[in-house]
């Protein structure tokens, strides 16, 4: 039953809604004419125009004519945020100025590009009118990256010089060392080979030496072989006398002995008999010493022998060079130019640097105009009911108030999410607006701020007797908290104090999620937080418009 | 004189209000407000503005709690058994109650699905509905564009769609056509006929008197008379008064032949005659005659509830006397 009241009382409202053209037109059209007057009006705001329809008139003054002026032309041509216009002189370009046609005039004085070549300083000169401050300050901006990047370009084009001529240095070093190195091998091996002819000379020589001595010994043993020959021959006839006169000696002796032994008992009278001579005990070595022996002893024993001293020579000293220690050749250090201090701008979060203006109007003015749709739709809607008298007549009927008021919430909640979609595919089609990486996540905010607005709504009812109260008191409520919330222009402009302030109002979680999914390029998870923040708003406002609208109803019965 | 304030100890009916105590802050709304209405039985709750009319009904719509008493709607104790008895009520507010931008089929449709109807009762209710009101042809237009009777119209069928046993209409011929108010009389008849207790709120004498049963006259909360509303006008014991706009002024003594008519009052050309019986009518005109004076235009005027009001509390019953013709 109750479910059944819920539907009836969600398509009705639904019908109510549908029935009013003039409603439904201001919630999609009001705010794209409001998002296309303020996007275009405060483009300039972030520097241009997003797709460049309208942009800076940039006089540009080239006294150079050089590689700078034309470095800064290529570059200026590709920039969406001016038109630049290269007049012939100073005079025409502050004429423009006078004429109030630019804010900015560029001069590119004559000797910038020798300076930047010659490492020496060379200064752009901006003419302004300090009038237009916000373009001055914009083009000041652009100058500056331009100034740095032409300096940049000719910090690298002199290193790349540098490293040029470094790397021939390098290569000569090196041709150097290879050069020095091979003398080096090659000395070593003619040492070597020095080495070893002496080593293969005295090698020879020892062995013609051995030889040699094997020759002599030869000759030696042979002469000494001949002399025992001819000693033993020498000697026979004596070795041969003393032999016979050894057997006649004994032959006297047994002759004698024989005798002695005949004369008997006279044998002492016989005398002795003549000593024959002796032999000299010399005579008698000698003829029975071994031929060998005599030799030895003549000729001295065969180790004893000397040799006759050959005659020895030698190689010539020759000094051998030491070998060739290098000294160690530095390498080159690195040579460079003394480096900069650069300023690199990169996005934390992988955004463009150049912001969309339409990302930050799109979503803010829809949120706007949602506000004035849910919040102001709602509690209108419920004195519609009042002054009709529906309400007092849905109070008698089974189903609670509260399951009509959530019908009509509802129903508020689909259009306002209906409103958002087509506000977020207008901005889109027309603007180029960013949906970020997860189109679908910012669903997560819009339902939070689809949610909180419409039940704001329902606390605007409670509090207003009528729509001469409900106007003004709901205009205040969303101009707060669309300006503070940072709908109207970005949230960082405002003194920190008001961005503390700001966190009570839904506008401003809405907002930073709708900035972080769509300019910060975040990923769904960004929105969790705020979402959450927007449906606890919600909440509380829904209690609080209940118990408002409920109390109110019952007393005013 | 009027009938003496009837306070029932014990009442009861498919409407019970007994004892009914309402306060708005110091102010006393109601205070010891007891009636009943019976199935079949139309009640007319009269009283000026502020007399407690609206609270009465809003208390019985369980759209407001009362302070004190008991009140029960088709035997359901309020505020106890409210959802019941909101099943078993038909509410007709004074306001419109309608959604302009809707149109006729989609408000009964709507108000239909809200008493519970679905399907084919809801089919089946919203033509019985369109062919009370007269708006068959009429049923796919948004009633913005309706006159103000035709909303009157719907406005009644939207309440009674799921042919309630109990109904309260408040106020619900204000600014209507005659010929939407005899639709809208029929319809209440009918209701009756067909069992319905019906609590009738108004401040058009001749419609409760028409169309009630008993009537309930309030006055700043408090019950000063109820009953027939024939037996509170006889009871009250005045004679009619005959309204005469002549052409050129009386002579003082036109009457003195007769008796049974006085000259109540004058303004002007404007003769107040009160007659001790409609009988003596004609006698009064044919004196204005004989006296050579032309009538431009003559009313005759009854006592009636208004009166039997007036008597009891010193006030008028409405704030805009010219509505009472």
């Amino acid at each position: 039953m109750i479910l059944r009241a819920l539907l009836a009382a969600f398509h009705k409202d639904l019908r109510l809604l549908l029935r009013d053209p003039v409603g439904l037109v201001f919630l999609t059209l009001a705010p794209m004419i409001v998002i296309t007057v303020a996007g275009f009006s405060l483009a300039s705001l972030y520097g241009a125009a997003p797709r460049g329809e309208e942009s800076y008139r940039l006089p540009v003054v080239d006294e150079d004519g050089g590689p700078v002026g034309r470095a800064v032309r290529d570059r200026l041509r590709h920039e969406p945020a001016v038109a630049a216009e290269f007049v012939a002189s100073r005079r025409e370009a502050i004429e423009m100025l006078e004429r109030r046609e630019a804010g900015v005039a560029l001069v590119i004085p004559a000797d910038a590009s020798g300076a930047l070549a010659e490492g020496t300083r060379s200064t752009l000169l901006l003419l302004t009118d300090p009038v237009k401050y916000l373009e001055v300050a914009n083009v000041r901006v652009l100058v500056e990256e331009l100034r740095h990047a032409l300096e940049e370009e000719g910090r690298r084009q002199a290193a790349l010089k540098v490293a040029a001529a470094r790397e021939t240095g390098e290569a000569a070093r090196r041709e150097f060392t290879r050069v020095v190195e091979q003398a080096r091998h090659e000395t070593e091996a003619l040492r070597a080979r020095l080495e070893g002819a002496r080593a293969q000379f005295e090698e020879r020589k020892r062995t013609a030496r051995e030889r040699a001595e094997g020759s002599l010994r030869v000759l030696a043993a042979e002469h000494r072989r001949q002399v025992a020959e001819r000693l033993a021959r020498e000697l026979a006839p004596v070795r041969s006398f003393l032999a016979t006169l050894a057997d006649r000696r004994q032959a006297f002796e047994d002759w004698f002995a024989a005798l002695r032994k005949v004369a008997g008992q006279r044998a002492g009278d016989i005398p002795e008999p003549p000593a024959p001579p002796l032999v000299p005990a010399e005579l008698t070595e000698l003829a029975s010493a071994d031929p060998e022996v005599l030799v030895v002893r003549l000729l001295g024993p065969v180790e004893g022998q000397a040799l006759p001293e050959l005659a020895d020579f030698d190689l010539p000293r020759i000094a051998l060079p030491s070998p060739i220690e290098l000294p160690a050749v530095p390498e080159a250090p690195p040579l460079g130019m003394s480096g900069s201090l650069d300023i690199d701008e990169q996005s934390a979060t992988g955004a463009p640097r150049r912001l969309n203006t339409f990302d930050q109007n799109v979503p803010g003015f829809s949120v706007t105009f949602l506000l004035l749709g849910m919040l102001l739709g709602v509690s209108l809607a419920l004195l519609d009911e009042r002054d009709w008298g529906t309400l007092e007549r849905l109070r008698s009927a089974p189903a609670p108030l509260s399951v009509l008021l959530v019908a009509k919430l509802g129903s508020r909640i689909v259009v306002g999410m209906v409103q958002m979609l087509l506000l977020f595919a207008v901005g889109r089609a027309a603007f180029g607006i960013s949906l970020g990486p997860e189109p679908w996540s910012l669903a997560l905010p819009t339902l939070g701020i689809v949610f909180a607005g419409t039940t704001f709504g329902l606390v605007v009812a409670g509090l207003a007797r009528s729509r001469e109260s409900v106007l003004p008191l709901g205009s205040i409520a969303i101009v707060t908290m669309a300006a503070v919330g940072g709908c109207w222009w970005p949230i960082d402009l405002e003194p920190p104090w008001m961005r503390t302030a700001a966190l009570a109002f839904p506008t401003t979680w809405a907002m930073t999620a709708y900035n972080d999914l769509m300019i910060r390029r975040q990923g769904f998870a960004a929105a969790l937080r705020p979402t959450a923040v927007l449906l606890a708003h919600g909440a509380l406002y829904l209690a609080i418009g209940l118990w408002l609208f409920v109390r109110r109803e019952g007393r005013d019965g | 004189m009027a009938a003496p304030v009837t306070l029932y100890a014990a009442v009861d009916g498919s409407i019970v209000v007994d004892r009914l105590e309402k306060r708005y802050g110091r102010r006393q709304a109601l205070e010891a407000v007891t009636f009943s209405v019976h199935a079949g039985e139309i009640v007319g709750l009269l009283g000026p503005n502020g007399a407690g009319k609206s609270t009465t009904l809003s208390i019985l719509a369980c759209a407001l709690r009362a302070d004190g008493g008991r009140v029960e709607v088709a035997g359901h104790p309020l505020p106890a058994q409210a959802g019941a008895a909101r099943r078993a009520l038909g509410y007709v507010p004074q306001r419109e109650a309608l959604y302009p931008p809707l149109s006729a089929r989609e408000n009964l449709r709507f108000f239909g699905r809200m008493v519970g109807l679905d399907g084919a009762s809801i089919r089946g209710a919203i033509e019985r509905a369109l062919s009370l009101a007269a708006l068959e042809t009429r049923a796919e237009e948004p009633i913005a564009a309706f006159s103000v009777g035709m909303r009157r119209r719907l406005k009644l069928a939207c309440g009674i769609l799921h042919r309630p046993p109990v109904v309260l209409l408040d106020e619900p011929t204000v600014g209507v056509d005659p010929q939407s108010r005899e639709y809208i009389f029929e319809a209440i008849t009918a209701l009756a006929a067909e069992g319905a207790a019906v609590l009738y709120s108004t401040h058009y004498m001749e419609e409760a008197e028409r169309l009630c049963g008993r009537v309930v006259l309030l006055d700043e909360g408090k019950i000063v008379a109820s009953g027939a509303p024939g037996t509170l006008v006889s009871d009250l014991g005045r004679a009619p008064v005959l309204k005469l706009h002549t052409l050129r002024a009386l002579p003082e003594d036109w009457l003195s032949l007769l008796p049974s008519a006085r000259v109540r009052g004058r303004s002007g050309l404007e003769y107040e005659i009160e007659v001790d019986a409609a009988a003596d009518l004609p006698s009064v005109l044919l004196a204005a005659e004989r006296a050579g004076v032309e009538i431009r235009d003559l009313r005759l005027r009854r006592a009636n509830l208004a009166d039997v009001f007036f008597a009891l509390t010193g006030r008028a019953l409405r704030d805009d006397p010219a509505g009472e013709a």
